[in-house]
């Protein structure tokens, strides 16, 4: 984009890119270097000593898996509805979907902890899943819809021909051919669903149904703020997640821009 | 952005041949009706439930839980309507939208365009931009609140510029609390602006950009005039999605300052988390109502708006 001819612009460019990038490194080499302080590895054997260490990560990874498998199902059947198949009144029922989007998740908490105290759902997963997809679909749906839309239509009218009913079209032709969008969907809810916060706050009780996001604020109401353990829990949690963006680059970042491209 | 886009489309299908083709494929196609019921029923079921049970949750003197709940119809709405708290939340909720907007953009072009350039390990510089929107808010916190800090990494590096006199604890200062949580929020999302961009300008013809250099156009006037008309829409679609980020905001002023010191960093998201905790079901509510109508308000203008520009 900038074009540098000379050797000293070249010079220019890559210091200047370098003190730019300085300040979205300092957070992250403090988190490292004051989670090794003090009683260095003594911080993390004592995350690791939390009681339920590892449920947090169990807990997070089966919430994460609930709402990718809900997602991802719901948005695959029902970008393959609105986009191919008949529907009366196609854009209402899309519009309404779509009016989701603004949601602040806030907003659930007053109506749904009653309701699933109500459903014996209180301090289960399914009271985290559930809202949490319910606000994932309307954006995935939107970007498969829009992707699916893309597609020409005369290639289902010939699986038609070819004597295949709706299924059957869905699952061999839209299935495979949807492939690259599932990669990001399944990227972009993930990071939603173990990123969460606020509603396994909400809606998650029990010691041993807490999850990642939690982790690192256990040891600021306990002790106080004990920061170098704070800090190393940060680590802890975060890594399974710097790993998977590092050796799935591509996937995170097309997640991330997805549909935000023609 | 898919959602323009969409619109566009929609428009196309109400004007132009494509509607005769649509007629035909709704005349042949089998009924979708079961295919978007799981989906619609998800939705609109847990979103538009919570929205009326909290409509009416908003007209009741209640704790959240008990059976005990009195009516007291519009009470809670004219309480709010007068409450400088919940304005000043709504206050933090513009200046952060427009100040992250504002700098989330232009850093984002900026990387995206040094990045397209000859630039020696792009890939690092790439990850490390990026990091940051990977890693949740929540995980983040403390060492947030661990660099802001009266010892943080940003007073050691003030006093070691010879700025010791700035020195402050940042998040416990109230003429600091809001720009240190705007910081953080810019720190964890330039990322998403710069992947924006970056696709976008993979797509920026470079025989027009060879053109403005044979013209003797310099760099900044190149990005100026001929790329970042390009990448407009891209601007357009990162204005909506920091809008809608601005409105729901919770993890960082809640983990960070809890909206304090003496509410200089409230948010509406921590105003309605607060108030529902200290068992104001009804008042929270009200202010949730308020809140959605905002954000509905907020998002048609936006939509309209940038149709009205294509």
């Amino acid at each position: 984009m900038f074009e540098v001819r000379h050797r000293i612009n070249r010079v220019i460019l890559q210091v200047a890119i370098t003190v730019m990038v300085i300040p979205f490194v300092v957070p992250l080499y403090v988190m490292v270097k004051v989670s090794f302080s003090g009683a260095g590895l003594g911080n993390y054997k004592a995350v690791t000593e939390v009681p339920y260490f590892l449920y947090f990560f169990r807990n997070s990874a089966l919430i994460a898996l609930g709402v990718i498998v809900i997602s991802y199902v719901l948005t695959m059947l029902g970008a393959y509805g609105f986009s191919k198949l008949a529907i009366k009144g196609r854009e209402f029922f899309f519009w309404m979907i779509m009016g989701a989007l603004t949601l602040p998740e806030v907003v659930l908490i007053a109506p749904l902890f009653p309701t699933w105290s109500k459903l014996g759902l209180y301090d289960t997963f399914w009271a985290v899943i559930i809202p949490v997809a319910a606000l994932q679909v309307p954006f995935t749906l939107l970007l498969t819809r829009t992707f699916l839309d893309g597609i020409p239509n005369d290639l289902m009218e010939a699986a038609r021909l070819d004597g295949c009913g709706s299924v059957r079209t869905f699952w061999n032709v839209i299935v495979p051919l949807a492939r690259p969008m599932a990669a990001a969907i399944i990227v972009l809810v993930f990071i939603n669903a173990w990123n969460a916060y606020l509603l396994p706050l909400a809606f998650l009780q029990n010691a041993e149904h807490e999850v990642v996001t939690q982790l690192p604020q256990y040891f600021r109401s306990q002790y106080s703020d004990d920061q170098t353990k704070q800090l190393a829990g940060a680590v802890l949690t975060a890594l399974p997640e710097v790993i998977a963006y590092i050796s799935l680059q591509r996937f995170f970042e097309r997640g991330m821009a997805a549909g935000a491209i023609k | 952005m898919s959602v323009l886009n969409y619109q566009s489309r929609l428009a196309d299908a109400d004007a132009g041949p494509g509607s005769h083709r649509s007629h035909r494929r709704s005349g042949l196609a089998p009924k979708g009706y079961l295919w978007i019921l799981p989906a619609f029923a998800l939705c609109v079921g847990v979103i538009y439930y919570c929205v009326g049970y909290s409509i009416h949750i908003s007209t009741l003197s209640w704790d959240g839980l008990s059976s005990h709940k009195q009516s007291v119809g519009l009470e809670n709405y004219q309480r709010l309507l007068t409450d400088p708290l919940f304005w000043s939340a709504l206050w933090h909720t513009l200046v952060f939208f427009i100040v992250v907007f504002a700098v989330q953009t232009s850093l984002g072009i900026v990387f995206a365009a040094m990045l397209h350039s000859k630039v020696k390990l792009a890939v690092v510089y790439k990850v490390l931009i990026f990091l940051p929107v990977v890693i949740a808010p929540a995980i983040m916190a403390p060492v947030h609140r661990n660099v802001l800090s009266q010892e943080g990494a940003v007073n050691w590096i003030l006093s070691h510029l010879g700025l010791g006199s700035f020195t402050r604890s940042w998040l416990a200062d109230t003429s600091t609390s809001l720009w240190s949580i705007v910081a953080v929020q810019i720190w964890s999302s330039v990322g998403v602006a710069f992947i924006l961009f970056f696709a976008a300008m993979s797509q920026v013809d470079l025989d027009t950009l060879e053109a403005a250099r044979i013209d003797g156009e310099g760099n900044i006037r190149a990005l100026w005039h001929i790329v970042i008309p390009e990448v407009r829409g891209t601007i357009v679609a990162l204005g909506i999605l920091n809008a809608m980020a601005a409105l729901r905001l919770f993890d960082f002023p809640y983990l960070l300052t809890r909206g304090g010191p003496v509410y200089s960093s409230e948010f509406p998201g921590v105003f309605i988390y607060r108030e529902y905790a200290a068992a104001h079901a009804g008042y929270s509510s009200a202010a949730s109502v308020m809140l959605l109508v905002i954000a509905l308000l907020a998002s048609v203008v936006m939509t309209l708006r940038a149709r009205a520009r294509k």
